[in-house]
């Protein structure tokens, strides 16, 4: 077994030497396919945290001043419920302790700023969810009306900054996909080749293995090794960039002005560690289709 | 120890490279399969090896027909059987004994297995001196040793040899024959594609004749025609 195990690995590695520029070319394009990809999910998971505050239909956020009672704010709740099932389809309450929650996500690039906020700082807030039929102009109505309300901070309407960010959500979402998984396929097709490349410099000693009786799978395992390791060090080299480029950004986001919206667009919580074990999956896989087609496809065994 | 029983096998309907043969090859018996270039030599010891398989027929290596082996069956039958080449077939960047020593690498013997056995079979064919050199470094008669070396160290139970004089002078050739008589001396059944007209002279071996697929003559202690 032993010496099965380590004659794998010594053919894995001669076939690494063997075919270095290929090797090189096929690890390098699936470590920037993936950074892609990688960077794709990180843009994606910063444009959610931005759009965080707007979620679940919320077209309009009423900002309450921090310290207002329950009883002062009975007002503001009865202005909406009177327009309840005409402007307003339903609205929620979301606390001071609500509120310093999506803080945490909406300012993760800026800690400073955020360890200054605290419950009895931070304003609460109403998230309002019009009814289908509300226009803008109706719901301006009413921002102008609530605006006018005491203990009311301030009155945001998502029309005003929603549309933006949607669209250069989708539009950086989509063509950085579909720019990633051309590159992925392209990785594909060239671990593919390289391990045809590399099947075809060992056609000999492919045929004296067959020959003498070796099997199948102890054929085959040293070429899949081979573009599964390509795989994995595309995807090594793709997390390690992806953290690099994340360290900075993180880093270069506390310079932004705070009403930017830049500094929403860090990420937070393992968000970044969870994506790198993503891509070494998709780089593993990546290498294993590659190599797998190769191998069945060419080496008749 | 081989049984070809009705064997046809055809590569297109105009192509049959062999037809309705019938053979049988006791254990420990030297044969020579001879016959013109295209008469069906090869392909015979392609079926043997299960790198054919015929369309009509069966084929019986020790004891067992071939033609319905499961595919994964296929590579321990292999074991049993070694192969020598026209071209020999080493491998360039290995030295003798690697060359060797791949035989058993790669079908999983332990490391002192093969420290043991490569020594003793290079001796047999008298190259023990030559271990550590490379295949351009030696003669082709040297060459073709270390390919009966690489065949012969798992002792098969069958060495089948395609053309091996081929590319050898006579003289070589004769020394090569000696070697193939030696290990067929231990038990092991040789079947031997050749043309080598002075060779199965000399050997006075059975002799089975191919032409144009079909099995023409089989003479005990025969000669070339």
């Amino acid at each position: 077994m032993w010496s099965r195990i380590t004659y794998t690995l010594r053919e894995t590695w001669a076939s690494f030497k063997r075919n270095v520029t290929l090797t090189a070319a096929a690890i390098i394009t699936s470590a920037v396919s993936l950074l892609i990809f990688g960077a794709t999910m990180l843009m994606r998971e910063g444009f959610d945290n931005l759009l965080v505050t707007w979620e679940d239909d919320v077209e309009m956020i009423v900002y309450v001043n921090a310290g207002t009672t329950d009883e002062q704010r009975s007002v503001i709740d009865d202005a909406l419920a009177s327009n309840e099932g005409v402007t307003v389809r339903s609205f929620r309450y979301c606390d001071a302790e609500c509120s310093l929650g999506e803080a945490e996500q909406v300012l993760a690039g800026r800690p400073d700023v955020l360890a200054q906020l605290n419950l009895d700082n931070i304003p609460s807030q109403y998230k309002v969810i019009p009814t289908e039929a509300t226009d803008v102009n109706t719901l301006r109505d009413l921002q102008a009306d609530l605006r006018g309300r005491e203990n009311v901070r301030s009155v945001d309407l998502a029309e005003d900054q929603l549309d933006l960010i949607g669209k250069l959500k989708n539009f950086f979402g989509l063509y950085t996909l579909l720019l990633s998984i051309s590159l992925l396929v392209a990785a594909v097709l060239l671990i593919w080749n390289t391990i045809r490349t590399a099947m075809f410099a060992r056609r000999r000693e492919i045929e004296v293995m067959k020959a003498v009786g070796a099997t199948d799978w102890f054929i085959r395992v040293p070429f899949m090794l081979e573009g599964l390791v390509q795989g994995m060090i595309g995807g090594l080299g793709a997390c390690g960039a992806l953290w690099f480029i994340n360290e900075r950004w993180t880093a270069g986001v506390r310079d932004f002005p705070l009403n930017s919206g830049f500094v929403s667009m860090v990420v937070t919580d393992g968000f970044l560690y969870q994506r790198m074990g993503i891509l070494m999956g998709i780089g593993a896989l990546v290498g294993a289709i590659g190599s797998g087609i190769a191998v069945s496809r060419f080496l008749d065994v | 120890m081989i049984r070809l029983e009705n064997v046809t096998k055809s590569y297109s309907p105009d192509v049959v490279a062999l037809r309705d043969a019938s053979f049988d090859v006791p254990k420990g018996e030297f044969v020579f399969l001879v016959g013109p270039s295209g008469s069906g030599k090869s392909t015979m010891l392609r079926l043997l090896n299960r790198q054919e398989r015929p369309e009509q027929g069966s084929v019986w290596v020790a004891g067992r027909n071939i033609i319905d082996m499961p595919s994964n069956r296929v590579p321990h039958l292999r074991r049993n059987i070694g192969n020598i080449f026209q071209d020999y077939k080493l491998l360039p960047n290995k030295t003798v004994f690697e060359n060797v020593a791949f035989a058993q690498e790669v079908i999983g013997k332990p490391k002192h297995v093969i420290r043991k056995q490569v020594p003793a079979v290079l001796e047999l064919v008298g190259l023990e001196d030559k271990h550590d050199r490379f295949p351009d470094q030696l003669s082709g008669g040297e060459q073709q040793r270390v390919s009966i070396a690489r065949a012969f160290v798992n002792r098969p139970l069958i060495m089948l040899a395609d053309e091996p004089t081929g590319n050898l002078d006579p003289g070589t050739g004769e020394g090569l024959m000696r070697l193939l008589d030696r290990i067929n001396q231990t038990g092991t059944t040789v079947l031997m594609a050749t043309h080598d007209q002075r060779i199965v002279n000399a050997m006075r071996k059975r002799v089975v004749q191919l032409e144009r697929g079909v099995i023409v003559r089989d003479q005990a202690r025969g000669v070339y025609d």
